[in-house]
């Protein structure tokens, strides 16, 4: 909660992918997360959750700046105990959401209040705006798997979600190039998790 | 003497415009071929800069690595009886590495940085071995400290990949500074040199896959 008080800025951005097209899922998250530009440009403190639909592979992909919180073994955690058991049952709007929701509180230092947050408090309503847009773009996502419609699925979307919201929207804040409002830092050296389910 | 060429300057006026002129003319020119040469440098001191940084963050993780395996074989020891082979191999690679510094010499041939690489890439395949081994034991998967430290292996392992692919490219943009122009000439002045790239060897683990063919079905 502290957190949010004071103004935190970090983006997490998420990602969902048909398949990695044969390359490894470290080497497109680094990629994604470095040519975003997720995180503000001193402080590095972005995350992406990348999901890769037909591999069953995710990570979670830490910017420096926040590698102290969202530590390699969190985001295993996060996967492995949040995130995992709801896409194994099909449940894959609720995973992201509370995937997404526990990286933020691990940033925030603290998991309860999060929901919370969300209902209750303006503050937060970037994490609301985020989750609704994530719940409508995802059902489109997997609601259309019937028409499984081959190579032209990279369904791109993402979520600059920006804590404390003082002075950022949650999109559209400046940004040096790129197509999304991230802060340009993208200073990503490999930290964060990767699993299956 | 002196009076006299002050008298010549003196009569002599427009003689003394074009002396100055291209005088000025030849300074700058010195000026701008010293800003440039200067500026070429110092982009190469910069980016030689960055290569031993990227070197420095692959050694820092490397030594993390190596700091995480006690922890890792205390708890794989209380798995019963755990495969000693398997332990055996990263606990030696472990103390290989340990007696081991970060190498300076990274030139071509270097044996102080073979002998680095050989032994760590011992311990990768060592560790990595370990670790799939471990599948085996629902003791260790059930262990959050077991997984923790996975975590952080892993972890390690990828930040070393990424520092790796990041020292190579460091390298790469180096040298073709050093092959272009001006870098050219001014790395032969100043006698620097190409910079060999490094070959590394893996040292990501493979995760065991869990296959869910199902998926999408319902």
């Amino acid at each position: 909660m502290e957190a949010y008080k004071s103004g935190s800025t970090h983006e997490i951005a998420l990602l969902t992918l048909p398949d990695l097209d044969g390359g490894s899922i470290e080497q497109r998250s680094l990629e994604i997360a470095r040519s975003w530009g997720i995180g503000g440009a001193e402080a590095n403190n972005g995350a992406l959750l990348l999901v890769s639909r037909d591999d069953h592979e995710m990570r979670i992909e830490v910017g420096r700046g926040l590698e102290g919180e969202l530590t390699d073994s969190v985001s295993g955690r996060i996967i492995r105990d949040v995130i995992s058991p709801e896409f194994k049952q099909g449940h894959f709007e609720a995973g992201m959401r509370s995937g997404l929701m526990a990286m933020h509180a691990a940033i925030g230092g603290d998991y309860g209040p999060i929901e919370r947050t969300e209902s209750a408090r303006r503050r937060s309503s970037s994490t609301l705006r985020s989750v609704v847009t994530l719940l409508i773009i995802l059902s489109l996502f997997f609601g259309s798997k019937g028409g499984r419609g081959g190579s032209n699925w990279p369904l791109w979307f993402l979520i600059g979600s920006s804590m404390g919201g003082r002075n950022r929207g949650g999109f559209g804040g400046g940004s040096s190039g790129g197509f999304s409002g991230f802060g340009g830092g993208g200073g990503f050296s490999g930290g964060g998790s990767s699993g299956g389910w | 003497m002196n009076t006299s060429s002050k008298a010549l300057r003196l009569s002599n006026p427009r003689r003394r415009g074009v002396v100055s002129r291209g005088l000025l003319i030849g300074l700058a020119f010195v000026l701008f071929l010293g800003g440039c040469s200067a500026l070429s440098y110092n982009g190469l001191v910069d980016k030689d800069e960055a290569i031993a940084e990227t070197w420095s963050k692959i050694g820092v993780q490397y030594q993390r690595r190596a700091e995480l395996i006690p922890q890792l074989v205390e708890t794989v020891k209380g798995a019963a009886n755990f495969e000693q082979e398997t332990i055996t191999a990263v606990t030696e690679a472990r103390a290989s590495v340990g007696k081991m510094a970060l190498p300076s010499d990274l030139s071509e041939g270097s044996e102080e940085l073979a002998t680095f690489m050989k032994a760590q890439q011992q311990l990768s395949s060592s560790l990595s071995r370990l670790l799939v081994v471990a599948e085996n034991y629902p003791v260790l998967l059930a262990s959050q400290n077991f997984l923790a430290l996975q975590d952080q292996l892993e972890g390690t392992a990828n930040r070393i990949a990424v520092a790796q692919q990041d020292y190579t490219e460091k390298v790469r943009l180096y040298n073709s500074k050093v092959r272009g122009i001006p870098g050219a000439f001014i790395a032969s002045a100043m006698g620097l040199e190409r910079k060999t790239q490094l070959e590394f060897d893996p040292v990501t683990q493979e995760l065991p896959k869990v296959d869910f063919s199902n998926f999408g079905d319902e």
